[in-house]
């Protein structure tokens, strides 16, 4: 099978500096992402797979390497790469549509448009008849189906998620989990997917990065 | 549901005891008053029920209705100046750190000086209506900053994160996050804003900011005329007014931190 390299990840290391601290959370990680794969990244507790997520998203700059997206170096956040919070992040004040909507307002897109585009999303997450429903209104899964139908209506290249099922009970996090690779499948997204669980890893990815404890580097790469 | 209704009705039972217990042991003190100056309760409320029902023309030549109306008309005026300023002032300040930077040392230089203390200042210089508004505007003025700034700086980074992260651009994420995170706090402070305003306008009107006004009315029927039921009176509706002015406020505030899912 050929792959093609999505996201190249070179030498990256981050270190959290303040008065009283400095913490190394990220040496030297390099890293070839796939087209289209659904790559899981694990690791011990604090040893920077969020930090690395992050740094994809351009919510931080590292101190050394870079990450190249196509190609092109990425330094701050924006719509190619969308992101699922494991808090939802979803905006109190805006129903389910107008929460999916935000990207494509941002966008400027016209409000005909965007109408068909939720709709598609809404259909996609399971989620119509909710689409008037505030987040305080919808259970923990459906609020994350939510803020999965918002960062795939960017139609970003990569799909960040940062232990997006970590607070869902466990019935709901099977269920998630089945969703996300229907949803993978059916939208050909290529997914890095963080979670601390190596069961959650083993069950979602084509691939398993293992991450080393603090400082994180690359420890060991399983194809699933 | 029914448990709420309980505690609502015990609530609402023991304010009613309390307020007669008070009323009851004032009344005792007024009837012992040898001078006569402290009236009772129940002369007050008559006196203050006669007056707004006939709205009786005072010594002054002023009918009531105009007292309430002067003052209510002063207080509005300050404190939508003070809110048309103070809340962009705000949200740039918790924004922006060039903002913080111009607006802090200033802001803290005043808010120190008890707006009442600008009353010789604002008779002298400004023209009614505009000195009692003036005091109005600066009392209202510090709560309402400093509530904006505190909402600016609550909002949950997770939802600034989010913004960024869907390609939001700075100005973007200012009136589609921030203004709207931030709501339930400039509601605070314009509530408190207000409440400081009216007790503002009435203090303003009390130690000499022209015609007409509650403040004015207990003025002169003290010191002039020595109605001490209407004195009281006016007093009276100046907390009812309050009071009332708060409750639709509050509400408002309800309202909105409910829907910026803060409650």
């Amino acid at each position: 099978m050929g792959r093609n390299t999505l996201i190249q990840i070179r030498g990256l290391s981050k270190v959290f500096e303040s008065d009283k601290a400095r913490v190394e959370a990220l040496t030297d990680l390099t890293l070839d992402v796939y087209q289209g794969e659904l790559l899981c990244i694990t690791g011990p507790t604090g040893c920077g797979k969020t930090t690395l997520l992050r740094i994809l998203a351009g919510l931080e700059s590292p101190n050394a390497g870079e990450v190249l997206l196509n190609g092109r170096a990425v330094s701050k956040p924006g719509a190619d790469r969308g992101f699922v919070f494991q808090e939802f992040a979803l905006f109190p004040w805006r129903s389910t549509r107008k929460n999916i909507e935000f990207g494509l307002e941002i966008k400027g897109t016209a409000p005909e448009k965007r109408q068909e585009v939720v709709d598609s999303y809404l259909k996609l997450v399971g989620l119509q008849g909710f689409e008037d429903a505030v987040p305080r209104q919808l259970s923990s899964g459906m609020k994350q189906r939510v803020a999965i139908a918002r960062a795939l209506t960017n139609d970003p290249e990569v799909l960040l998620m940062d232990e997006p099922f970590g607070s869902l009970d466990a019935q709901t996090r099977n269920i998630m989990q089945k969703e996300l690779l229907r949803i993978w499948a059916q939208t050909k997204k290529t997914v890095m997917f963080v979670t601390h669980s190596v069961d959650e890893a083993v069950y979602l990815a084509d691939r398993i990065v293992i991450l080393t404890a603090r400082p994180g580097t690359v420890k060991k790469v399983i194809e699933a | 549901m029914k448990e709420k209704q309980r505690t609502l009705l015990i609530k609402l039972l023991l304010g009613i005891v309390a307020l007669a217990v008070f009323f009851f042991i004032w009344d005792l003190v007024a009837a012992r008053d040898p001078r006569g100056l402290l009236p009772r309760p129940v002369s007050i409320f008559s006196t203050l029920i006669r007056v707004v029902i006939t709205n009786e023309r005072d010594p002054t030549g002023h009918v009531f209705s105009e007292h309430v109306v002067a003052s209510l008309f002063r207080v509005s005026y300050g404190f939508f100046l003070a809110a048309v300023v103070a809340i962009p002032v705000g949200l740039l300040w918790g924004y922006s750190l060039y903002a913080e930077g111009i607006s802090r040392p200033l802001v803290e230089l005043f808010r120190p000086i008890p707006p009442f203390a600008w009353i010789p200042f604002a008779i002298i210089f400004f023209r009614d209506p505009f000195d009692a508004v003036f005091i109005v505007y600066l009392a209202s003025f510090f709560p309402i900053v400093l509530s904006t700034v505190a909402g600016v700086k609550a909002v949950d980074s997770v939802l600034i994160d989010a913004a960024r992260t869907l390609g939001a651009n700075k100005r973007q994420l200012f009136g589609k996050v921030i203004v709207p995170a931030s709501l339930p706090h400039i509601m605070t402070g314009l509530r408190i804003g207000l409440g400081i305003g009216w007790m503002a306008i009435v203090a303003a009107e009390l130690v000499g900011v022209r015609e007409g006004g509650l403040g004015f009315y207990i003025h002169v029927m003290s010191d002039d005329f020595g109605l001490y039921e209407n004195v009281f009176a006016g007093m009276f509706l100046v907390g009812i007014i309050g009071f009332l002015m708060i409750t639709a406020i509050s509400y408002v505030e309800r309202r909105l931190s409910r829907w910026a899912g803060i409650l």
